[in-house]
């Protein structure tokens, strides 16, 4: 399996760590069903057979996170995307994370 | 009593040397190194500011540039090394990481390297041949041209590379303390070349 990071093209899987499902986003610990939500994040899963997006690691790469949509019949790849795009298009493309430190 | 007395050394100091036919393995020191890393959203402005003081903007993904002062080598999404010679400005010292902080200040993080890395240029008519056995990348001029640089591993070290001239030369930059690790693998991949000449 060779997976096109966006950063440095196509590599081979042994450049890769996986980590796991990329559908899931931690939930806020203060909000007062905290401990139900927290128990979905970590434990639930859809263990879907078809697309999936899982969270990969480009470990001997360029050291970034991405979110791979793979098909877990075929393995085919459907996508690959950086997850700090996947995450800031869910936030809202939040601006102000590293600029107050800077 | 003795006095304990640290002695510096360099990363391949403890190896001892590859003579091969058709290959140079020249061991890269008296460099200053630094990393960079632009903040959010200033990659442009910093890229500017490192042209206007050095002569070459900092280089796509991918890519490394050298002028006369120095050498910026992409290291990933927003990162890049920057290397020179200790001794290069009128024989002063040169320090990057203190060089650099003052002019990209509020744009980028600036962080030695100097004694993070070792770096070791490979080259002749062997070189393809012997870094096939480790590096799974591939490194033929057509997929891999003069300026290019990419992060993979050699025999699961992780290594950048960057291919220099159409020798072909290729500098290996890792991590420090597996520079020992790497001239193990490099002389095992070099063993079956060592009592005969290139074709
Ligand atoms: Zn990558």
């Amino acid at each position: 399996m060779r997976l096109a990071c966006p950063c440095c093209g196509e590599r081979s899987l042994d450049e890769f760590t996986f980590l796991g499902d990329a559908s899931v986003t931690r939930p806020d610990p203060s909000a007062d069903d905290a401990a139900g939500a927290f128990h979905a994040y970590a434990y639930l899963r859809r263990n879907a057979a078809g697309p999936s997006d899982e969270l990969w690691f480009h470990n001997t790469g360029c050291h970034a996170w991405l979110v791979v949509t793979r098909d877990t019949r075929t393995h085919e790849i459907l996508g690959v995307r950086l997850a700090q795009d996947v995450a800031l298009a869910r936030t809202g493309n939040r601006k102000d994370v590293r600029e107050t430190s800077a | 009593m003795p006095e304990a007395m640290l002695i510096e050394t360099t990363p391949f100091a403890r190896n001892k040397p590859i003579a091969v036919p058709g290959l140079v393995v020249a061991y890269r020191d008296g460099v200053t190194v630094a990393s960079i890393a632009a903040y959010r959203e200033k990659a442009v402005a910093l890229s500017d500011l490192i042209e206007a003081t050095y002569g070459v903007a900092l280089p796509a993904p991918g890519r490394r540039v050298s002028s006369n002062a120095i050498t910026l080598q992409w290291s990933g999404p927003g990162q890049w090394l920057a290397i020179a010679e200790r001794g290069q400005r009128g024989g002063a010292v040169r320090d990057l990481e203190a060089e650099l902080k003052p002019i990209v200040a509020g744009l980028a993080a600036v962080v030695d390297q100097s004694d993070a890395r070792g770096i070791v240029a490979i080259s002749g008519t062997r070189a393809l041949n012997v870094l096939a056995k480790g590096v799974p990348i591939d490194l033929h001029e057509r997929a891999f041209a003069t300026g290019d640089v990419a992060n993979t591993h050699a025999s699961h070290i992780a290594i950048t590379i960057a291919r220099l001239d159409d020798t072909p030369t290729f500098e290996l930059t890792m991590y420090r303390s597996y520079a020992t690790s790497f001239t193990d693998w490099l002389r095992s991949a070099t063993a079956e070349f060592v009592h005969t000449q290139p074709r």
